[in-house]
């Protein structure tokens, strides 16, 4: 997938840890997991709304998109 | 009518197919040894006359229609017996919630093609016995054909009821 997540660095610079964020947006650790790994096919728009909210971020800081990536993607 | 647990539509058919393949099991078994016996069936009587000191003239007659009959059968009685293994497999995942998974689909295709030999075999059957002049019935039921063809959509929904399953399940 051409598009990545950051969670793990904003995390990392707003000093909370999975589990917190998990307790504060209402999804489950599995779930923010499979985000954090980059294995989510889809993010609904309420769950990045929350995770913005709580980490004081915009959607941009989380979500990245790979022009690489796509290029390997399109060559396979 | 619920979809799970006791008294549902899943767990009644569950039951008809399970008796279903007892049946099947018996008669399978019942064919294959009257294949064994039939051919030497009256060398055994014979036999048993022999010793008894009586005589005996066997009118049993084993003939083409039989031969390619019993082996129909045996096509038939192994293709019924895959396909409900496949629909019991089936039956079970959606016991445990988890109808919507790729191993279903290919279950389903696998039914498909099992249904299909069954079906093939038949016709195959009845043109080797206009061959040989046999008297074996030659027909070609299109219900059965639209039950293999049904069989092979179902396969493909499950397969993109997989995929969105798969999709829903890695939504955040």
């Amino acid at each position: 997938m051409s598009i990545s997540v950051k969670l793990d660095r904003v995390l990392l610079d707003h000093g909370m840890s999975l589990t917190e964020l998990s307790e504060r947006v209402g999804v489950t650790i599995a779930n923010l997991s499979i985000l954090k790994t980059g294995k989510a096919k889809a993010i609904r728009f309420s769950t990045l709304e929350a995770i913005c909210r709580e980490l004081n971020c915009q959607p941009g800081d989380i979500l990245f998109f790979d022009d690489e990536e796509l290029a390997v993607e399109a060559a396979e | 009518m619920r979809a799970l647990g006791k008294g549902s539509l899943a767990s009644i058919l569950a039951v008809l197919l399970h008796i279903t393949r007892i049946i099947l099991w018996i008669a399978f078994i019942a064919l294959s040894i009257a294949i064994i016996t039939i051919p030497v069936l009256p060398v055994l009587i014979k036999l048993v006359a022999g010793i008894d000191g009586g005589s005996f003239s066997s009118d049993i007659n084993i003939d083409t229609d039989d031969i390619l009959d019993i082996v129909l059968h045996f096509v038939t009685f192994g293709v019924l017996i895959y396909s409900i293994n496949r629909l019991l497999e089936i039956l079970k995942t959606l016991r445990f919630g988890t109808p919507f998974v790729k191993e279903n689909a290919v279950r389903f295709t696998r039914v498909g093609f099992a249904l299909m030999i069954g079906e093939g075999a038949k016709l195959m059957f009845g043109i080797i016995s206009v061959i040989v002049d046999a008297n074996l019935e030659m027909e070609i039921e299109l219900i059965s054909w639209l039950a293999i063809a049904a069989v092979f959509v179902l396969a493909a929904v499950f397969r993109e009821g997989a995929r969105m399953k798969e999709e829903q399940d890695l939504t955040v």
